[in-house]
């Protein structure tokens, strides 16, 4: 009785084993499939990584093109201001002078009115006194220069005020590159299976950027009164003399 | 009334350019600091300055901090305080109204704007 329930157990084992040669024909192709799309795909995935390597090794030369943007820029601001300061004082020392000569001018004419009386009236010396005061003086053209002096003035006192500029976009540049920094360190997370040494190379990168919290990355050059006119409105408003609903909507 | 400000921020630009536009309005005694710890350090050394006209973002201490620092200091907490900043919004503006800067100038400003608030601060209405 033994021996048959042996075979009996025997054949149930060899069906089972059917049922799973059964199955695993049916599962091959699937396998085989999968192995075809691995085989595809393991390319693919080393493209990616060396596309991520790739890419976090240009982000510090980004990173060092933008401050040298920033640095060219403020240089550059620097002498437009020293030459716009240069201009300024120059200006001044012409005003003066042209102060000075008006003064002259006055003198000259209260000089000569005393000169005309005390020279006899003839003929020859009547003509040529009507001569002499037929050449104009400088005295008419001086207010005229004052008026293109203080031009003149106010123009290259605009320069400097529209170099303002400079600061504005230095912050935008330093929001940039806080950008770029965070962008790097995703990519660096990515990498974190790879060989280590390709993020360690970038670690004193960081040291040369601009701390958060000293620029503002919403810093924009405008020459609208809007944001001016809404921190006033705001200013009143915490004396109590502006309502809510008026402050909400101007910085909506 | 004889005004001796002094000017913080941390771009040599902006300091110039203040300077410049407080010399347009007839003022001519200026300090300069580039960053809130080097003002701090001069206002506790020069009791003559009355006037801070302070940028916010800056380094080591930025300029909330030093309005901050100056209002709570007795010797310097009845100092006129004008912050010009680029930071124009509505959370910025009242964390600086709450800290006592008497006006405040978002960048960039005109020379109206910077007479107008700069007698505002010493004529009050």
């Amino acid at each position: 009785m033994k021996h048959v329930s042996n075979m009996t157990e025997l054949f149930d084992r060899l069906n089972e084993l059917k049922v799973v040669f059964r199955y695993s024909e049916k599962l091959i192709p699937i396998i085989q499939n999968l192995m075809d799309f691995m085989k595809d795909t393991v390319p693919l995935l080393e493209d990616i990584n060396s596309s991520l390597v790739e890419s976090t090794s240009k982000i510090p030369k980004a990173n060092d093109q933008i401050s040298n943007i920033s640095s060219a820029t403020e240089l550059a601001t620097t002498e437009i201001l020293d030459i716009v300061d240069a201009i300024s004082i120059d200006m001044d020392k012409i005003e003066k002078s042209v102060n000075l000569i008006k003064l002259k001018e006055v003198e000259k004419i209260t000089i000569w009115q005393k000169i005309k009386e005390k020279i006899p009236s003839e003929p020859s010396s009547d003509e040529l006194i009507r001569q002499f005061e037929a050449l104009e003086g400088f005295l008419p053209f001086i207010p005229g220069m004052m008026e293109i002096f203080q031009k003149v003035k106010n123009d290259v006192y605009n320069i400097t005020l529209s170099l303002q500029v400079q600061d504005i976009t230095s912050q935008q540049l330093a929001a940039v590159n806080h950008l770029i920094e965070s962008v790097r360190t995703s990519l660096a997370s990515l990498m974190l299976h790879l060989d280590d040494s390709e993020i360690k190379s970038f670690d004193n990168f960081y040291n040369d950027l601009p701390k958060g919290g000293t620029f503002d990355p919403n810093a924009e050059f405008t020459r609208s009164t809007e944001r001016q006119d809404a921190a006033d409105i705001l200013i009143s408003s915490m004396n109590n003399k502006t309502s809510q609903d008026e402050i909400d909507k101007l910085f909506s | 009334m004889s005004l001796k400000f002094l000017v913080v921020d941390d771009s040599v630009t902006m300091r110039r350019i203040v300077i410049n536009s407080l010399r347009n309005l007839s003022y001519d005694n200026f300090v300069e600091a580039g960053d809130g710890k080097e003002a701090l350090d001069k206002l506790l050394a020069d009791q003559t300055i009355n006037f801070v006209i302070t940028d916010w973002n800056m380094p080591n201490v930025s300029g909330l901090e030093l309005v901050k620092s100056i209002r709570g200091n007795d010797s310097l907490s009845k100092l006129s305080i004008l912050m010009v900043t680029t930071r124009g919004v509505k959370e910025d503006i009242i964390e600086a109204l709450n800290a006592k800067v008497n006006n405040y100038i978002v960048k960039p400003f005109t020379p109206q704007i910077l007479k107008e608030k700069i007698d505002q601060i010493i004529n009050p209405t």
